[in-house]
């Protein structure tokens, strides 16, 4: 078992090393085919007893289906071309979101902006909070327990692994979204964007970059 | 006084980078919660689903994929409220698989 | 009116709550700055337990030195964390 950290104010244990497979569990076919079943049953006792109705299910689904990288996308690629679309975007990402026919389902949006000084990168240490209603769902790694755990307290080595070295004179910024708030980063615009039509700035923007462990080549 | 979800800090160890793809489970499980926590029928909020995965136990939180987490976290849920039993889903799950010819 | 200021120093209490808590236990005793208000919600520790008919509590950005919050993080003494801190969890800090 791992001796605590007695030094701290508020002690922590020392480091508890996990594999892979123990951070990120992933189902195997038994695993899946028993989870479907028992949701399907799930389900249809919900709307046996009236909580959900008949097909609701499945119009949610295409709902929580249509937010995407598209959707970040567009908000970067216009706050790159537009000075005061981002300034407005940084002040409240709901409400800036929203112009863009953009609806947030989250209480809100804090837009992050990396510059030549700050290096912003978002994580949910507790659980997995992610602005789904505008991205979707997040990767993978996002939600795996070893990311959530070292993304705070080891931020650059944690970027190092994703290809991305942080200058020295850059500092790095970490977001844990443990509340209410949801985050984005956005990116350093490419060195030149005028005269460059926002859905070919938007095509350059990658889910990773609103993360926070990928920056645009510039 | 700290919940074994409450990792900030304390893990090593390498960042799994395979995507995983979205089953139609998953997504069925999200979309039952957040219909079940929509403001007509407030059965399950978020904030009570995140205590549902961070009471059943180290063991279950560490062993239970993500989403199979929050499937498991709603039905603990929803027997807490009365609203059905461990015991008839099993039962009703059982009866499914032996009826291989129903969808 | 919020009880905290952007800018101002505030210690994050350790309340030795059980049950559901969204403060961070690598945060619990630390100082930062508070960043921003960012409005009123439902308590998280009432909603998890199906009350939602509590008061409404603050919630702030709050950001810490990575330096001050791990004992092994030397190198890069600028580098911050950020997080949301609810206001029964935060008391002003001095010096």
């Amino acid at each position: 078992m791992a001796e605590r950290d007695t030094t701290d104010p508020c002690p922590l244990p020392l480091r508890t090393a996990y594999t892979a497979q123990e951070s990120l569990v992933v189902e195997d076919d038994a695993g899946n085919a028993e989870a479907a079943r028992i949701t399907t049953i799930l389900e249809g006792m919900l709307v046996a007893k009236g909580l959900l109705a008949k097909g609701e299910a499945d119009q949610e689904i295409e709902k929580i289906e249509t937010p995407g990288l598209h959707l970040g996308a567009r908000l970067v690629a216009r706050a790159w071309v537009d000075p005061d679309f981002r300034n407005r975007l940084l002040a409240d990402g709901k409400l800036a979101a929203a112009e863009l026919g953009m609806k947030v389902g989250e209480a809100q949006l804090v837009v992050v902006e990396n510059t030549p000084d700050v290096h912003n990168l978002i994580v949910c240490t507790l659980c997995s909070c992610y602005p789904r209603s505008i991205l979707g769902q997040p990767p993978s790694w996002y939600i795996s327990k070893t990311y959530r755990s070292r993304a705070v307290r080891e931020p650059r080595t944690v970027l190092h692994e994703f290809g991305l070295d942080i200058p020295e004179a850059v500092r790095v910024r970490v977001h844990d979204s443990n509340a209410d708030m949801r985050y984005l980063v956005l990116p350093m615009p490419p060195a030149e964007t005028v005269g460059r039509h926002e859905i070919d700035l938007a095509g350059l923007v990658s889910r990773d970059m609103l993360i926070g462990t990928a920056v645009l080549q510039r | 006084m700290r919940g074994y979800h409450d990792i900030g800090g304390s893990l090593s160890g390498p960042i799994p980078r395979t995507e995983l793809p979205w089953l139609d489970w998953e997504k069925r499980v999200e979309a039952i919660r957040n219909l079940l926590g929509d403001s007509t029928r407030r059965v399950i909020s978020l904030d009570e689903m995140r205590r549902g995965f961070e009471s059943f136990g180290p063991e279950k939180y560490r062993k239970l994929s993500f989403y199979r987490r929050r499937l498991e976290a709603m039905i603990d849920i929803l027997e807490e409220k009365g609203v059905l039993t461990r015991a008839e889903l099993a039962a009703a799950v059982e009866n499914s698989v032996q009826e291989p010819g129903e969808t | 009116m919020p009880l905290f200021h952007a800018g101002e120093r505030i210690r994050v209490l350790d309340l030795g709550k059980a049950g559901h808590v969204r403060i961070p236990a690598y945060v619990r005793g630390h100082v930062g700055t508070v960043v921003q208000f960012c409005g009123v919600f439902l308590n998280p520790e009432d909603l998890a337990i199906g009350n939602a008919g509590g008061r409404v509590v603050g919630c702030y950005r709050v950001e810490f030195l990575q330096t001050d919050l791990w004992t092994d993080y030397s190198e890069y003494p600028d580098d911050t964390l950020v997080t949301e801190i609810y206001e029964h969890w935060m008391e002003p800090a001095h010096g």
